[in-house]
């Protein structure tokens, strides 16, 4: 679900001059490896493909002047997939690019792409052709669901890494996350009637099961229709603790606008379908204070020393502050170097088949994001989700979305 | 919460429905019970409605909910928002029906309605690519005072809400039953060519009906924005449907009866999103007008009528 907020990401523009020129001040005897980096450079998610492929520049400028490996030099490659008749990525052109990146034995590894769309067209080219790729943002869960292997891994083998959460995670963890901070006892649990909104309720529901958290009800809206008070009147007369939303904005606006009416007082939660800048405006204040929105990625968390250090970095490199993608991209090429090392290091030869494998198990146990290793399926073992709660914030405008959603805090896996 | 409170509270949600499924009716009513035509541009007069009323209301400074007014200003705002709101919204219906309706009046079969489609869609592109197609944040000046009736709440704008739609129900009643023009609707209603024959002025009578449907569908459709605090490019659809089902449900072309149609359409609808669950409020209020029209096939309060030509 990235794709809303990205499209904010650029909207609220600010521009970023750099290219992925990775300096090469390497040794000439070096060996060149070349890394994809596949991002929808076109578009309207320009701005955000270029903030995070800066995140991998970096970890590979480190890499090129520290000589982190021995005799070779990682050489960034940028591949478009945002096409200007798509306005966005475009899922043929991210399997032009996936096939390119195959031919060319050239290429060891990639990183990208930002977009599920994107990135369901290329796995399976990737799989056959056995070329790992970390994506920093894409969270669709199905891509690396076993249950589909067979359409996006035909080969077996995890090839799609990545170094955020999947949607499947943003239920549960939301859960968990409200009955440890607020106590919540009883809920209501309320959809939208899409795929997405229907299976995020359906998480909802099994989880406060497990959790003993009571289901008073389940209800379905209808995004079309205008009028959610009879609902919300009935949801009233049971008095739960929270009422959870598993839907985008659509139905979610109106109501979170009747749900102030008829209950102020009750907690209220969704996924990342409401961490968005629709969701914020259409609403508006005070209707939208106090909801609760979950992301799919570990959020930049500037209080934390390390990660402050990364920001100023980045922005003295580039121009403009990272975003949280740039870390998760910064992340996934730090494991593309480190799966690079191993290989070298067993005295193996460097080839995307070794460097896949040496993905699968990379271990780094302190990075920006937390620690980093992949199960068989190429996620993260620890999938970290953030949760922000919309607060008024009258000194910023009140449609940003990164002043108006305040960060609380990662989300307890358990 | 008390079961008692719950239907109370569910009644008072459902008659404010009502009070706007009503007033949306009598604009179908009107036009149907003069034309034989089923207008469907009413739908998206009253999303125009509520996005003039917006328009109108940002005009005036308000946004959002973040200024509540009291007293004569707010009065003041409310009249000039509904009289800009009705008058452009009746001016609407005027121009769909003089330039697009009345060259199709000598025109048999189904092409003046399939034109009040076009018109609807006409209506609704135009919307969508000027103010567009998110989610507007109505302003509402109205103070948030709420009364506690055992367990229910009965707020401000409920009480508002029914008092113009009660007011504005009742104007036309007494326009229709007593005034000279009102009297030409019922009698070219009854009888277009003897109408004309008794000297009255047809397109005239027309056109009234049409300004008249329209201005209540703006009138509504501000009356929307108002409880929902929301304006959207895609509200016509649902809202029409409920109110056209309830000018059916009440007998198309009563004005009563499209009345009595919206209040229990409202009504219906919040009871079987109580005991049902509100994915199935369709289902029930579509049967329940099988049902009806099965049973008597003219609506509630309407009549057949057995020897129009």
């Amino acid at each position: 679900m990235l794709t809303r907020r990205s499209a904010f990401k650029a909207a609220a523009g600010i521009a970023a001059t750099a290219t992925l020129g990775v300096s090469q001040s390497a040794h000439a005897a070096d060996k060149v490896l070349k890394i994809g980096m596949d991002a929808s450079f076109t578009g309207a998610d320009s701005e955000s493909a270029t903030r995070v492929a800066n995140g991998a520049i970096i970890a590979f400028e480190d890499a090129n002047k520290a000589k982190t490996v021995k005799g070779y030099t990682f050489q960034l490659v940028k591949l478009d997939d945002g096409t200007a008749t798509a306005g966005q990525y475009d899922p043929a052109q991210a399997a032009t690019n996936a096939r390119t990146m195959v031919a060319d034995k050239g290429y060891v590894a990639a990183l990208g792409p930002q977009m599920s769309g994107a990135g369901k067209a290329m796995s399976p080219i990737l799989s056959a052709g056995n070329l790992a790729i970390i994506t920093p943002s894409s969270t669709n869960p199905d891509i690396t669901d076993p249950k589909f292997a067979a359409q996006y891994r035909p080969n077996g083998k995890a090839i799609y890494f990545r170094t955020v959460a999947t949607d499947a995670f943003q239920g549960p963890y939301m859960v968990n996350y409200l009955v440890k901070a607020r106590g919540i006892k009883k809920v209501y649990i309320l959809d939208d009637s899409g795929a997405y909104g229907v299976g995020l309720a359906d998480a909802y529901e099994r989880q406060c099961k497990a959790k003993g958290v009571e289901v008073l009800g389940r209800d379905r809206l209808d995004p079309k229709a205008a009028d959610y008070a009879t609902i919300l009147t009935k949801v009233k007369s049971l008095a739960p603790d929270a009422v959870l939303y598993g839907g985008v904005g659509q139905a979610g606006v109106k109501l979170a606008k009747q749900a102030y009416e008829i209950i102020p007082n009750v907690i209220k939660a969704g996924g990342d379908g409401v961490f968005a800048v629709d969701f914020l405006k259409g609403v508006g204040f005070p209707a939208v204070d106090g909801w609760y929105a979950s992301n799919a990625s570990p959020h930049k968390d500037d209080t934390n020393k390390e990660t402050a250090e990364f920001s100023k970095r980045f922005t003295a490199r580039f121009g403009v502050a990272p975003d949280d993608y740039s870390i998760t991209c910064y992340t996934g090429a730090l494991a593309i170097i480190q799966a690079v090392k191993t290989v070298v290091a067993a005295g193996k030869t460097v080839n995307r088949d070794t460097v896949r494998d040496a993905i699968e198990k990379v271990n780094l146990p302190h990075t920006l994001i937390g620690p980093i290793t992949f199960n068989e399926n190429g996620d993260l073992k620890n999938p970290v989700i953030s949760v922000f709660q919309i607060k008024k914030d009258t000194t910023h405008p009140l449609d940003d979305v990164d002043a108006q959603y305040h960060y609380a805090g990662v989300a307890p896996q358990v | 919460m008390t079961a008692f409170d719950l239907f109370l509270q569910q009644a008072i949600n459902g008659l404010s429905l009502g009070a706007m499924y009503s007033l949306l009716a009598l604009g179908f009513t009107l036009v149907y019970g003069i034309m034989e035509l089923i207008n469907f541009s009413h739908f998206n007069v009253f999303m125009v409605g509520c996005m003039i009323a917006m328009v109108t209301l940002k005009l005036f400074g308000l946004n959002g909910q973040d200024t509540i007014l009291t007293g004569l200003p707010l009065i003041g705002v409310m009249l000039v928002g509904f009289f800009v709101t009705m008058t452009l919204c009746g001016g609407i219906g005027v121009f769909i029906e003089r330039l697009l309706l009345r060259p199709l009046r000598a025109v048999k079969g189904p092409a003046p309605m399939i034109t009040t489609i076009g018109v609807s869609y006409v209506l609704f592109n135009i919307i969508l690519l000027t103010i567009g197609g998110d989610s507007k944040n109505f302003p509402n000046p109205l103070p948030p005072i709420a009364f506690n009736i055992g367990g229910a709440v009965l707020r401000l704008r409920e009480i508002l809400i029914w008092i113009i739609a009660v007011l504005l129900m009742g104007g036309l009643t007494y326009f229709v039953q007593y005034t000279k023009l009102g009297k030409a609707i019922r009698a070219t209603a009854q009888d277009q060519e003897a109408a004309r024959m008794m000297g009255i002025e047809v397109d005239r009578v027309i056109m009234s009906a049409f300004f008249i449907g329209s201005a209540l569908a703006g009138a509504s459709g501000m009356i929307f924005g108002l409880y929902y605090n929301l304006a959207k490019v895609d509200i016509g659809f649902g809202a029409g449907l409920r109110a056209f089902t309830a000018a059916v449900l009440g007998g198309i072309g009563n004005v009563p009866g499209a009345m009595l149609g919206g209040v229990l359409i409202g009504l219906i609808e919040s009871s079987s999103g109580q005991f049902l669950g509100s994915a199935w409020s369709d289902v029930v209020i579509f049967s329940i007008l099988v049902l009806v029209l099965v049973l008597k096939p003219a609506g509630l309060l309407g009549r057949l009528a057995p020897n129009k030509s």
